[in-house]
């Protein structure tokens, strides 16, 4: 009877030995905040993959859209801190957000652990080519000689390109009235035919129409150029010192799962971007794999973007309830 | 350009008729099909999951299967509407009104010949228009600033009207709410949750699927129920030959054309062209000739929409390949496609990769034939789905519709509001009152008002930029004028009443 009860208990114990040492053993949730086919997806569903194939467990991208992310973000940060649902969190989740919204359900420090960066997206300046500018000094030239007169577009209220456009009226001292929409595409469409000025797009999505000379790229919103287009000065370089705005996105897990989980999801992740397609995947988004990519960095990276962002977003006025 | 056209088409023929990418046509149309069958499920949803599939396969054999998917869909989401009255995109809609009527009358057969062969003719018309205009057709299309889409909003709207068949005030009514309705969500311009009752679930707005499945499908089946057994014996006893006669083929063809006119006109739009083309063409069609008929199982009713939302379906691709710029959030997905594979969506992509654009262009009217071989054999298979005890067919549909619509975004608060919009319907239904109209306004109120206060930011608050643009003043010259034809027999009737009175 004994011997029965040390069975029975050896027995019940043995899930707990494989939890803790074959991470993972179960099917992982990789949640998107966003619908899918944007380049944030795309790059979650092949980072999926590639984790996938290492550790032959399935990597499942589950989309869950709405109100800019924060859905998404919330359900992670409310979830169980096993190692099992990451979220693809990004400068709109975590930095932009909370102070957008003025409050979101989650925090995004305390209530997540970041793993990986993945990628510095630059947003590239741009401008339909009937505007008689050349270089970012002409543009702020032209715009206080004509204060107000200029349009620039966005895809939202609160995105980068907006909150690009804000820092850059903010540090130049111009006046331009933003235009948004609803979506980077519809700002782009109408950025071609002339109706607003500039926009501060994506760099992977404005690439071919610069590259087709329908409109002309003036600088990268980074602090460092792009290696797809190494000739374009930076804004800081070309006339607005310390201006340094991306969209990033990185791979975050809830805050309190264990460390060694952190670490083996990091390892995995930083050699997943380094693997050739994936090189150049984000080679053609316009980047390239973040360098020293640690928990920690990533963690100091997500509280500086998150004070910039508080000063930048009170700047402009952006407000969405 | 005539020389350079033939070398094109024998380059896109070269790469549409391979094994490979005709297989990849093949699954792709195939997939679609079922897809726009199942209520709910739509395109947008299935290209998503295949997109991980697409990483491994050469650039022009996943965009071909992806755009297959697409206006396969098209087709599918005909037969829902026709069979069950549940449209499974707004495209379908304006099917349901006659195609259902048609199907209680035991003519679903006719109805969904005349569909895919409308479809079929719309979208190799389309596709010859894409081969030959696309760049001078994109530019076109920018010409369309927020002033002009907002006016081209207005006529929709005014056309919201003739959608119903019954009472005026009710149509208008109607259209009021779906306004009402569509403005539930975050406003583009402020920032400001309306409507949201502190619920992010709402703060993107109520979908379209949601409530087209809950007005229009549980709607139906609820009210069905409520008749109890007598309505069933409707469909089973009534079923008369699956082909149309000649004498429907004849009055349908007029109508085929005008809808792919339309839909090919106005799927160049980015910005929600697409959306309208099957609208304006049951407008266009109904304003055209006798209107009695329509609302009561009018084939007309059905080929014009359905050749207009094939045509606009293929034509909504011109943006995309030669700007590079979604007209709908499954175009978006298809950039997202071409950028996996290192395709940069844009101007040059005519240029730079002739075979994926030609090959493209060919496989669409390839998919289109498949379409039509796959399509009418089925017919008879679809009818025979009619038979099936209402009793085994509802709770089927039920489970379809919830199932489809928790796809969209992963909430049960999307199923619980499409229950919720079902009651809604099956009480409009009862005070009378047409969902068509409803919905019209649902989609292009938010819209309207986008563009609206787009154009006045952008004019620095002047209206007089409506009556100055050209393009802009037209159309809302047309919409009052089509507001005062509406108008004006209610008001000579409401007179005469007085004067008998008198």
């Amino acid at each position: 009877m004994k011997r029965l009860i040390v069975f029975a208990l050896v027995l019940a114990m043995a899930p707990l030995l494989a939890c803790a040492q074959t991470y993972p053993s179960k099917p992982i949730r990789l949640v998107v905040p966003y619908p899918s086919g944007g380049p944030l997806d795309i790059t979650a569903r092949s980072i999926g993959q590639k984790l996938t194939e290492t550790w032959h467990q399935p990597v499942v991208v589950d989309n869950r859209p709405g109100a800019g992310g924060n859905i998404g973000a919330d359900f992670v940060a409310k979830s169980p801190a096993d190692g099992y649902t990451l979220l693809m969190g990004a400068v709109a989740t975590h930095a932009i957000n909370p102070v957008l919204y003025g409050k979101v359900p989650y925090d995004p420090i305390k209530d997540f652990a970041p793993v990986a960066l993945v990628a510095q997206v630059p947003n590239i300046l741009v401008v339909n080519p009937s505007l008689p500018v050349k270089s970012v000094k002409e543009l702020i030239e032209f715009a206080r000689a004509k204060p107000g007169a200029l349009n620039f577009g966005s895809g939202s209220t609160g995105s980068t390109g907006h909150l690009a456009g804000e820092l850059f009226k903010t540090m130049a001292h111009v006046e331009m009235v933003h235009i948004p929409y609803k979506g980077a595409a519809a700002a782009m469409a109408d950025l071609l035919a002339g109706q607003v000025q500039l926009m501060f797009d994506n760099l992977a999505s404005a690439l071919p129409n610069v590259k087709a000379g329908k409109l002309r790229a003036l600088a990268v919103t980074t602090l460092r150029r792009s290696p797809a287009l190494p000739d374009l000065p930076t804004i800081a370089e070309a006339g607005l010192p310390g201006f340094d705005l991306s969209t990033w996105f990185g791979i975050m897990l809830p805050a309190g799962t264990a460390p060694d989980i952190v670490a083996r999801l990091n390892a995995e992740i930083v050699r997943a971007l380094n693997a050739k397609d994936m090189r150049e995947r984000l080679e053609n988004m316009g980047t390239e794999p973040p360098p020293e990519n640690t928990p920690e960095k990533f963690s100091a990276f997500i509280r500086s973007e998150a004070a910039k962002y508080a000063k930048v977003v009170k700047d402009s006025g952006a407000k969405v309830e | 350009m005539d020389f350079s056209l033939i070398h094109n088409l024998a380059i896109g023929f070269g790469t549409a008729m391979s094994l490979q990418n005709l297989f990849y046509c093949f699954m792709g149309v195939l997939l679609g099909t079922l897809i726009g069958v199942l209520p709910g499920i739509g395109p947008l949803a299935t290209i998503a999951m295949l997109l991980p599939v697409t990483f491994s396969l050469p650039p022009v054999s996943a965009l071909i299967m992806l755009a297959g998917i697409y206006y396969g869909a098209q087709y599918g989401g005909s037969t829902t509407s026709i069979l069950v009255n549940l449209p499974g995109e707004a495209a379908s809609v304006i099917t349901c009104i006659d195609g259902y009527q048609m199907a209680r009358q035991g003519r679903a057969g006719p109805a969904l010949a005349i569909s895919a062969m409308g479809s079929f003719f719309a979208g190799c018309v389309a596709t010859v228009i894409i081969a030959l205009f696309a760049p001078p057709l994109a530019e076109v299309a920018l010409k369309f600033g927020p002033a002009e889409y907002f006016a081209l909003m207005v006529l929709g709207l005014v056309g919201a009207t003739v959608l119903a068949h019954g009472s005026l005030i009710k149509a208008i009514a109607m259209t009021i709410l779906g306004l009402l309705l569509g403005l539930v969500g975050t406003d583009v311009n402020s920032g400001m949750a309306r409507y949201t009752f502190g619920l992010s679930e709402l703060s993107d707005g109520i979908g379209f699927v949601i409530v087209a499945m809950g007005i229009f499908g549980l709607a139906e089946i609820i009210s069905n129920l409520e008749q109890g057994e007598s309505a069933s014996e409707v469909f089973v006893n009534k079923v008369t030959g699956l082909m149309p006669t000649w004498k429907d083929l004849k009055s349908s063809s007029g109508a085929i054309l005008r809808g792919t006119a339309i839909g090919s006109a106005l799927g160049i739009l980015p910005g929600g062209g697409a959306l309208l083309s099957s609208f304006a063409a049951y407008t266009l069609e109904k304003k055209i000739g006798d209107p009695s008929g329509f609302g009561k199982g009018e084939i007309r009713g059905v080929a014009a929409p359905e050749s207009a939302n094939n045509a606009g379906a293929q034509t909504s691709f011109i943006p995309l390949l030669t700007l590079g710029i979604p007209s709908n959030p499954v175009m978006a997905l298809m950039i997202g496609a071409m950028m996996i594979q290192g395709i940069a969506p844009g101007p040059q992509v005519m240029t730079e990769r002739p075979q994926l654009f030609w090959g493209m262009i060919v496989s669409m009217w390839i998919g289109n034939l498949m379409l039509v071989i796959l399509n009418l054999p089925m017919i008879g298979m679809w009818v025979k789905l009619l038979t099936v005890p209402y009793r085994i067919l509802y709770p089927a549909i039920l489970l379809f519709c919830a199932v489809g619509v928790y796809s969209l975004s992963n909430q049960p608060f999307d199923v619980m509001l499409m229950a919720l919009f079902g009651l809604f319907g099956w009480v409009w239904r009862k005070m009378e009152c047409e969902p068509a109209p409803m919905i019209l306004g649902f989609i292009l109120g938010p819209l309207m008002e986008e563009n609206l206060r787009r154009a006045m930011l952008l004019s620095r608050g002047d209206p007089s930029v409506f009556a100055t643009k050209p393009i802009c003043a037209v159309l809302l010259g047309i919409s009052i004028v089509l507001l005062l034809i509406t108008l004006a027999p209610a008001v000579r009737k409401t007179r005469e009443e007085a004067f008998v009175e008198e």
